[in-house]
């Protein structure tokens, strides 16, 4: 039993037709689906249906994020969890959303709105199994990130978030940020993926999300999506640089709406018994962005 | 089914020359050592790579003959030492338990038993944690005083079996291993097989060959460029090159092979994709088997079939 890894991000825009292009022809995602208030994208290589659902609604905003559970019966063992934790859960039935079968949202104690499904319907990836090319045709657009890889949202209570993310979804800390009084600050979370983090919570408001990042091989792919982002006009938040916290190297960006998005390769392989990475109030700036050691306050204020 | 094998542990391999050996696995692939000690009359060097906490990841035993000793996969729980243990035995698989340091130092509990095809595998659990080299506060990204290539960490291995689809069988039925691609024959039987844990293209993979032969172990490499630089300093110590850096088909990723001083293959690695548990595994057929194993020649030496240890 447990949380496998980021399934799909369930964002609004108010314009969904500007979203869309800067999705397909920038991010060069793939629109899998589109309807009259709604589009459906995934990267090349993900074999489910999609990982990124944008609606149409006046105000940007997050409607949701879901995390595909390890076996089909997780759904039921987490069910029972979230309720005796004290968090409502419902069930979402089979026809009711997209791309996936059953599933179960609830409320996480910093007000976001969580998913877990194991159903996820499999479309394919780009490739094919049956003698498949390693890369996908050259003529891609954008950037074309193979996969979604996790997402950071904010908590005024960092130490309540994170407790419900390990003690009840069964999530480990891989780093954490402590300030002068030992509180957390932000703490970096992973499920079945061996990796740095799956999702990550940063001090701020509740219910916001701060971004989600896509994979890229390495980091001559984040030089070449910088190039990508500044032909096309795209505002970068930050980098392309190096993080101290999951040592991931990283670009940050704006949607054309103002949602942040990331690209994120790197990082280490952890354990189950691997011991948790502090970082100190005092080496923070270090800890975001390794080479500019600097705090910056639009990447800390700034959120969906 | 719960995350019981988690990834590999390490390797021991057998090396003629045991100085020879240590110089190059320390100086020029970049371990460090980090114990010695004299087993059953054999002496044996304990390495580990920079970013690896646990005691060790491969170990040199002086031997008249190169090759693999054994293959240990790191276990979640000590209770899936039983786990396996009962599995295993009610399958007719002899199985031997070791206590925590009882093989050798650092080394945590362990059962052993053999494959169909020979080799020696080791399931361990508890190893002694060393640490890597960067404090648990602040950490810098990467330590400041490696020498050679210092790889972060062992990958994966990559063994020989005359019966490759007992072997696969073995990995998958038992110890619980996923299948992600496979190379069939125009027969339709399995040429070779690539099986995962770390839902990563492979932790360890098969080639049809001798029993109990080693075709290489592996090291990760963070990207390409690493494997561009690693080929440098390999040319620079006058290693020999088997494959220069390339891409596999098979599991997209990046490559380099080389021989160590007696002979016994290795590889740097990186690239490769997520593989979740329900993973439709991929198929080669037989006349792709060029592109499969070598994207870009499409064509694959025969010392690459036919060189092992």
């Amino acid at each position: 039993m447990g949380i496998l890894r980021l399934a799909h991000v369930d964002v609004r825009t108010p314009d969904l037709d500007l979203s869309a292009a800067y999705y397909s022809e920038v991010m060069g995602l793939q629109q899998v689906l589109r309807t009259d208030d709604t589009a459906y994208f995934k990267c090349w290589d993900e074999e489910d249906h999609h990982s990124l659902r944008m609606r149409y609604h006046p105000r940007t905003g997050l409607d949701s994020f879901t995390f595909r559970v390890e076996a089909e019966d997780d759904l039921h063992d987490f069910e029972k969890r979230v309720e005796a934790y004290g968090c409502p859960t419902t069930r979402v039935s089979r026809g009711e959303a997209v791309g996936q079968g059953e599933s179960l949202r609830f409320e996480v104690p910093s007000g976001q709105v969580m998913e877990l499904v194991w159903d996820l319907e499999k479309t394919g990836g780009l490739l094919g199994k049956h003698n498949p090319a390693p890369v996908p045709p050259p003529d891609l657009p954008g950037i074309a990130p193979p996969r979604i890889d996790h997402l950071l949202v904010n908590a005024e209570e960092v130490a309540e978030a994170a407790t419900f993310f390990t003690e009840v979804l069964g999530l480990r800390i891989t780093e954490q940020v402590l300030d002068g009084n030992g509180h957390q600050l932000g703490v970096w979370l992973a499920g079945r993926t061996n990796s740095p983090h799956d999702i990550a919570i940063v001090n701020g408001p509740n219910g916001a999300l701060h971004h989600w990042a896509y994979w890229l091989d390495d980091w001559d792919q984040i030089r070449k999506a910088a190039d990508t982002l500044a032909y096309n006009g795209v505002q970068i938040d930050q980098g392309p640089t190096r993080h101290g916290v999951t040592r991931g190297n990283t670009i940050y960006f704006f949607d054309p709406l103002g949602i942040r998005n990331e690209v994120f390769t790197g990082g280490y392989w952890v354990d189950p018994d691997s011991e948790i990475i502090t970082w100190t109030e005092h080496e923070f700036g270090k800890g975001l962005f390794y080479y500019e050691n600097v705090v910056s306050q639009r990447f800390l204020r700034m959120h969906t | 089914m719960p995350d019981r094998i988690l990834r590999l542990q390490h390797v021991e391999v057998r090396v003629p020359d045991l100085e020879l050996c240590a110089a190059y696995y320390t100086e020029v692939l970049g371990l460090i050592e980090t114990a010695r000690d004299v087993r059953d009359g054999a002496e044996r060097v304990f390495l580990k790579c920079w970013d690896e906490q646990e005691h060790h990841s491969v170990v040199l035993r002086q031997a008249p003959t190169y090759g693999l000793d054994h293959m240990s996969f790191k276990v979640a729980e000590a209770a899936d030492l039983d786990h396996f243990t009962t599995k295993l035995e009610t399958a007719g698989v002899a199985v031997k338990r070791y206590a925590a340091r009882e093989l050798g130092p650092g080394w945590g509990e362990a059962i052993r038993f053999d494959a169909p095809s020979g080799h020696l595998v080791e399931l361990v659990h508890g190893m002694e944690r060393v640490g890597n080299m960067l404090p648990m506060t602040n950490p810098p990204p990467r330590p400041q005083d490696l020498v050679g290539i210092a790889p972060p960490r062992l990958d994966h291995v990559f063994v020989m079996a005359e019966d490759v689809e007992a072997f696969t069988a073995f990995f998958t039925g038992l110890l619980e291993f996923r299948l992600t691609e496979q190379i069939l024959a125009n027969d339709g039987h399995q040429l070779a097989t690539f099986l995962e844990r770390s839902h990563t293209p492979h932790d360890v993979a098969v080639i049809t060959g001798p029993n109990g032969g080693l075709h290489h172990f592996a090291f990760w490499m963070d990207d390409w460029n690493g494997i561009r630089e690693a080929a440098d300093t390999l040319a620079y110590h006058g290693v020999q090159i088997d494959v220069a850096p390339t891409r596999h088909g098979v599991t997209r990723g990046y490559t380099t092979y080389f021989f160590d001083p007696v002979g016994n293959r290795n590889e740097l690695f990186t690239g490769g994709y997520w593989v979740d548990p329900d993973f439709e595994p991929i198929t080669w057929t037989e006349e792709e088997m060029g592109r499969a194993i070598f994207y870009y020649h499409r064509e694959v030496n025969e010392r690459f079939f036919t060189v092992h240890s």
